[in-house]
């Protein structure tokens, strides 16, 4: 009989909180360290399954770009449940439990040279935060950077500072918009799709990344193509689907034949356009 | 392959050495002409002509409960369970033979599971070739009527009390020896295990998928849209029966819980069921198959032609369970799969 090998995809390691940041009423942002002093190791788009031990575990995005030799990562998380009701108690010095990075991510070496439009819906933001702050660290490597970012109203929109020191740098364009607005706002209102025609695009090498909510894609990915010409291969999106082992296996996300886990959550457009249930 | 003959009064020597390095589970009757696997003890009586079992074979591979890790809140440590024991299952019909070659290849796949490999690697498996038909089965016509693969021992009743035993690995070979060796099959009893197996595919030829079984995810995939779905879901509890006693669903929840020390605690997985209104809703109230019909259509699909296209096989055996299952009546893959080869042939 062959020795049973023990090793095991399901048994989380240990990080501690290292500082929490008040993003909005909702929305609050974590950094952790590794506990085992290693760097995560992850890509633009991935995401960790994070354990608060007793109440459960929940998949969220990575949020910070790819450090080579810190073991700092951050995640921003909305608090709405069990896991990330939790997450919020927690204080500096606390431990969760992680495992991954799992699932696909963001081509970053395809970019290289090309513009990139950021379309982030909502919490959207969070995982683009990812790529964005890598496409930033390396700036001369890529070229435009469009950031379009969409909220409900203007109480929603998060990471208020860091979107201000975007908007002020000349090698950015930042476009924002709320769906309804109130006094304090003076920007732009409408739905997200109303940024789109602001900007000149140089449509033969641009790249879209976009996610947000289910309902925004169709009608963002409409006028991308349609009225915009982007190619429907130069688009990606990330999707979120209930997940549980993060492993391809338990089935949870599954959408149609494939699981957003393994298979995504990061996907170019046009391998996800003929399910039925992608988008 | 080699392939000798057994007699059955060879069999409870033969049983009682086997169970002495292996928990041996066998079918047996549990009465109103149902069946179950259970442990084989020396007063067992094995229902060797059963026609199914009421419960799939996978509860000894991925058990309805199982647990995966243990943790410490104190430091967050966490480390893996594992639990494999020793078993033996004789008897094992092959479309279950065939649903288990299913598992054990998308367990492998990608990210190997541990927790079910390591027991698939302590478990031996004696298929055995049915002498009935169940009612409700059409395993021959899904692909199902026989394995190559995944069997330790294949046996074949030839006689009132003469076995035809192939051999599928030296584990099955070495422990049909164990009491001592045996007779080589004969030419002639390699073409009576031949047409014992023949007679028992006619006697199903009454129910039957009436397309080739190749054809089904052609046909599902124009069959999206189809009525169909929502005709048949419409009765539907939402009790997750047909997935539970399907051979090849295996969708797990993760749960944990912690000890009363509040220091220590465990996480486990049990079966879920996509079937449940819950199984794709997510936090926010967001389901992505929030409707009956959507998740009828996506378990048919999946058994129809997701697994098809990952691993070239169905993943509906034609055990016939969820049929008998289902109060509602409406778990007929049968059924639901001739109805769609109607409407795609219109
Ligand atoms: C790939 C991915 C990335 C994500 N990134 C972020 C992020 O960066 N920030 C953020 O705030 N949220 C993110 N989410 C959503 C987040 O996972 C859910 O809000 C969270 O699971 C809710 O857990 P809860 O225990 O607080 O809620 P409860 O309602 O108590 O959760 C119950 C169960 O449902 C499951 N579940 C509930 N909602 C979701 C969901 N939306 N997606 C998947 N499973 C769910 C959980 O597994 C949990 O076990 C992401 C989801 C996915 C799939
Ligand atoms: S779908 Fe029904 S008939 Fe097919 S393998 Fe599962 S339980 Fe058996
Ligand atoms: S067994 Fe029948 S009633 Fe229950 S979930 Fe399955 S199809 Fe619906
Ligand atoms: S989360 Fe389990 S299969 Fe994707």
């Amino acid at each position: 009989m062959t020795p049973l090998k023990e090793f095991t995809p399901y048994a989380p390691r240990a990080a501690t909180l290292v500082r929490k940041e008040t993003l909005s009423d909702y929305v609050t942002l974590f950094e952790f360290n590794q506990d085992n002093g290693r760097p995560l190791a992850h890509k633009p788009g991935q995401f960790i399954q994070v354990s608060v031990y007793g109440v459960g575990e929940a998949p969220f995005s990575i949020s910070s770009r790819p450090k080579a030799g810190s073991n700092s990562f951050e995640i921003a998380v909305r608090k709405i449940g069990a896991v990330t009701t939790a997450l919020h108690n927690l204080e500096a010095g606390d431990k969760v439990g992680i495992r991954g990075p799992f699932g696909s991510s963001f081509p970053v070496q395809e970019f290289v040279g090309k513009d990139t439009i950021f379309v982030a819906g909502g919490l959207g933001y969070i995982p683009l935060r990812s790529l964005l702050r890598y496409q930033l660290r390396h700036r001369d490597e890529f070229g435009r950077i469009i950031v379009m970012i969409g909220c409900r109203s203007p109480e929603e929109r998060i990471f208020i500072n860091e979107i201000e020191d975007l908007a002020g740098r000349n090698d950015v364009e930042v476009l924002e918009t709320v769906d309804c607005s109130n006094d304090s706002w003076t920007g732009n209102v409408g739905v997200i799709t109303t940024l789109l025609p602001k900007v000149e695009l140089d449509v033969e090498n641009t790249y879209v990344a976009m996610v947000g909510p289910p309902i925004m894609y169709k009608f963002v990915i409409g006028s991308c193509v349609s009225d915009q010409c982007i190619s429907p291969d130069r688009i990606y999106v990330s999707l979120e689907r209930k997940m549980k082992c993060g492993l391809g296996k338990c089935g949870h996300c599954q959408i149609n034949g494939i699981s957003a886990c393994v298979d995504g959550p990061v996907f170019r457009y046009t391998d996800i356009d003929l399910l039925k249930e992608a988008l | 392959m080699a392939a000798y003959i057994v007699y059955q009064e060879q069999l409870p020597g033969l049983l009682k050495l086997w169970a002495r390095r292996y928990g041996v589970h066998v079918p047996v009757d549990t009465g109103n002409g149902l069946y179950d696997f259970s442990p084989w003890s020396e007063n067992t009586v094995i229902a060797w002509d059963y026609d199914v079992t009421v419960n799939p074979l996978k509860r000894y591979l991925l058990p309805p409960r199982e647990e995966l890790i243990t943790f410490d809140l104190t430091d967050y440590s966490a480390k893996g369970v594992f639990e494999a024991p020793r078993q033996l299952l004789f008897g094992v019909h092959p479309y279950d033979l065939n649903a288990i070659a299913q598992m054990d290849q998308l367990m492998e796949a990608g990210s190997p599971d541990r927790n079910y490999l390591n027991r698939r690697e302590n478990t031996v498996i004696f298929a055995m070739e049915p002498m009935r038909v169940a009612e409700n089965s059409f395993w021959p016509s899904m692909g199902g009527g026989r394995s190559d693969i995944g069997f330790d021992l294949f046996w074949t009743r030839i006689g009132p009390a003469t076995f035809f035993v192939e051999v599928g690995s030296k584990t099955g070979e070495d422990l049909l020896m164990a009491g001592g060796e045996l007779p080589s099959a004969s030419a002639p009893q390699h073409d009576a295990a031949r047409r014992q197996r023949e007679k028992i595919r006619e006697s199903s030829d009454l129910s039957s998928l009436n397309v080739p079984w190749e054809e089904l995810p052609k046909i599902l995939s124009k069959s999206w849209n189809s009525p169909i779905w929502r005709e048949r879901s419409t009765m539907c509890l939402a009790c997750g029966s047909c997935n539970l006693v399907c051979p090849t669903c295996y969708c797990f929840d993760i749960k944990e819980e912690v000890d009363e020390s509040l220091k220590t605690g465990r996480r486990w997985r049990e079966w879920d069921a996509c079937m449940l209104p819950s199984f794709a809703l997510v936090a926010g109230g967001h389901n992505f198959r929030s409707r009956a019909a959507e998740r009828y259509r996506h378990r048919y699909f999946r058994k129809g032609k997701y697994i098809y296209d990952l691993i070239g096989e169905l993943g509906c055996v034609g055990c016939g369970r969820c049929i008998k299952a289902c109060t509602a009546r409406i778990a007929n893959p049968l059924a639901v799969y001739n109805q769609l080869s109607e409407e795609a042939a219109r």
